[in-house]
């Protein structure tokens, strides 16, 4: 046995095992930072221009029939505080925060998306029937953490709003 | 000249090349045009270091003399005589900025705040902010203020200190004092302990009706909008008494 090469092969094999590591605590790397360069987002002015500014905020429904949504997390909601959702659709979930770290989750669902400052996190979500979920933060981000809570609506293909473009929906339209 | 020519594409003269132009150009305008609408901006402020560097850098002596013109409404130590107007004294001074300056652009209405603000130069409103900040809360018998109002009713007492202290989670409304102190505060939010009960009130109202919008990611919109109209009136009345110092008291 070439003890100089099993060294060499263990040192690899841990090495590559911390590049999943790192996705899967979402421990920040400098290097994938760099990656995301295109998630950046400024915290301080997200209400002034870009994707976050107050009347993008909800669920955007694209000509070809995508829906998007589009959430800002802050201490201690979340906006907007319903969102509304068609079932049986591929969700694009776009979630930025304005302050600290957050955690968006949808009880009784696999879906947990952690919320970071300064970037855009993104998740697909897929509802298959309709009904109602809480949505909870589950990173402590503060004094008002624990009633950081807000509600998912997932309704029914056909009961879904038709949204023009520029028109963004929530639970107010059902 | 035959130099001039190899530079060129082949085949692309300039006028060719400026119709091309022009399409591209209009054709990503159009379609930019009916993808979005005009931005809502609730508030040009942001919280930058700058922002908050040149908010808090102002000379209270100065601001003293500047806020006689603010005597008249909001009373000599801060403490006004209506209660619907509201009291300074011993504000967080970024808070006061904040709302002068959106008073200046526009983007918090009031009849008499917009032309005394658009009135202020940056430097002026600096300055009156930093003499608010400094002002004590102590209670004066001798002012003529009308800010401790008469207790409420016991189960309204009860009702908002319940919402001040632990908010309340099933709705998803966040405590009160995580924001408006004393627990914890966020920049540029306003300190609630000393404020008149019924302008706490009318703003919850404005908010809840977007009379008001001024309010940065709307938490202030989506917060009032969820409270029932006797949740209003319990908050306004429980901090328009003085209760809100010590929140989690109900006598």
């Amino acid at each position: 046995m070439n003890w100089r090469k099993l060294r060499v092969f263990v040192l690899t094999v841990l090495v590559l095992c911390l590049i999943p590591a790192t996705r899967y605590y979402q421990i920040d790397v400098p290097l994938m930072r760099y990656l995301n360069g295109s998630r950046k987002v400024d915290p301080l002015s997200l209400h002034l221009a870009g994707e976050f500014v107050e009347n993008n905020l909800g669920t955007e429904q694209g000509a070809d029939g995508s829906v998007t949504v589009r959430m800002i997390a802050q201490q201690y909601l979340f906006v907007p505080h319903c969102i509304l959702v068609p079932a049986g659709v591929p969700v694009h979930l776009r979630i930025t925060s304005a302050d600290a770290v957050h955690s968006l989750a949808f009880n009784g669902t696999i879906y947990n998306v952690k919320v970071l400052p300064g970037t855009i996190s993104e998740a697909r979500l897929q509802f298959s029937s309709p009904g109602e979920f809480k949505t909870v933060c589950r990173e402590f981000c503060g004094a008002g953490h624990y009633a950081m809570r807000s509600a998912l609506k997932v309704v029914p293909r056909d009961q879904f709003p038709v949204l023009r473009s520029g028109q963004r929906g929530n639970c107010e339209d059902q | 000249m035959r130099t001039n020519r190899r530079l060129g594409f082949p085949g692309w003269s300039s006028p060719r090349l400026f119709a091309l132009a022009v399409v591209v150009t209009a054709g990503s305008l159009l379609l930019g045009a009916s993808g979005s609408l005009p931005e809502q901006i609730p508030s040009y402020v942001s919280w930058t270091p700058e922002t908050i560097a040149a908010a808090s850098a102002g000379d209270a002596f100065r601001g003293m003399l500047l806020a006689k013109r603010c005597e008249h409404c909001h009373g000599a130590e801060g403490f006004s005589d209506r209660s619907t107007t509201p009291n300074l004294a011993g504000m967080d001074q970024l808070a006061i900025w904040k709302e002068l300056e959106d008073f200046r652009s526009h983007k918090r209405e009031s009849r008499t705040m917009e032309p005394i603000a658009a009135s202020l130069s940056s430097r002026d409103l600096a300055d009156v902010v930093a003499y608010y900040a400094k002002l004590p809360v102590f209670t004066d018998l001798q002012d003529n203020r009308s800010f401790p109002q008469p207790r409420p009713n016991p189960s309204h007492a009860g009702m908002a200190s319940h919402l001040i202290s632990f908010g309340d989670g099933g709705r998803g409304i966040p405590p009160c004092q995580s924001c408006h102190g004393p627990v914890a505060y966020r920049i540029g939010v306003p300190s609630l302990a000393n404020q008149n009960g019924d302008y706490v009130l009318g703003q919850l109202e404005a908010f809840a009706n977007w009379n008001r919008a001024n309010d940065i990611n709307m938490p202030m919109r989506t917060i009032s909008t969820l409270l029932t109209d006797e949740e209003r009136h319990a908050l306004a009345e429980y901090y328009g008494s003085g209760l809100g110092q010590q929140p989690g008291s109900n006598r």
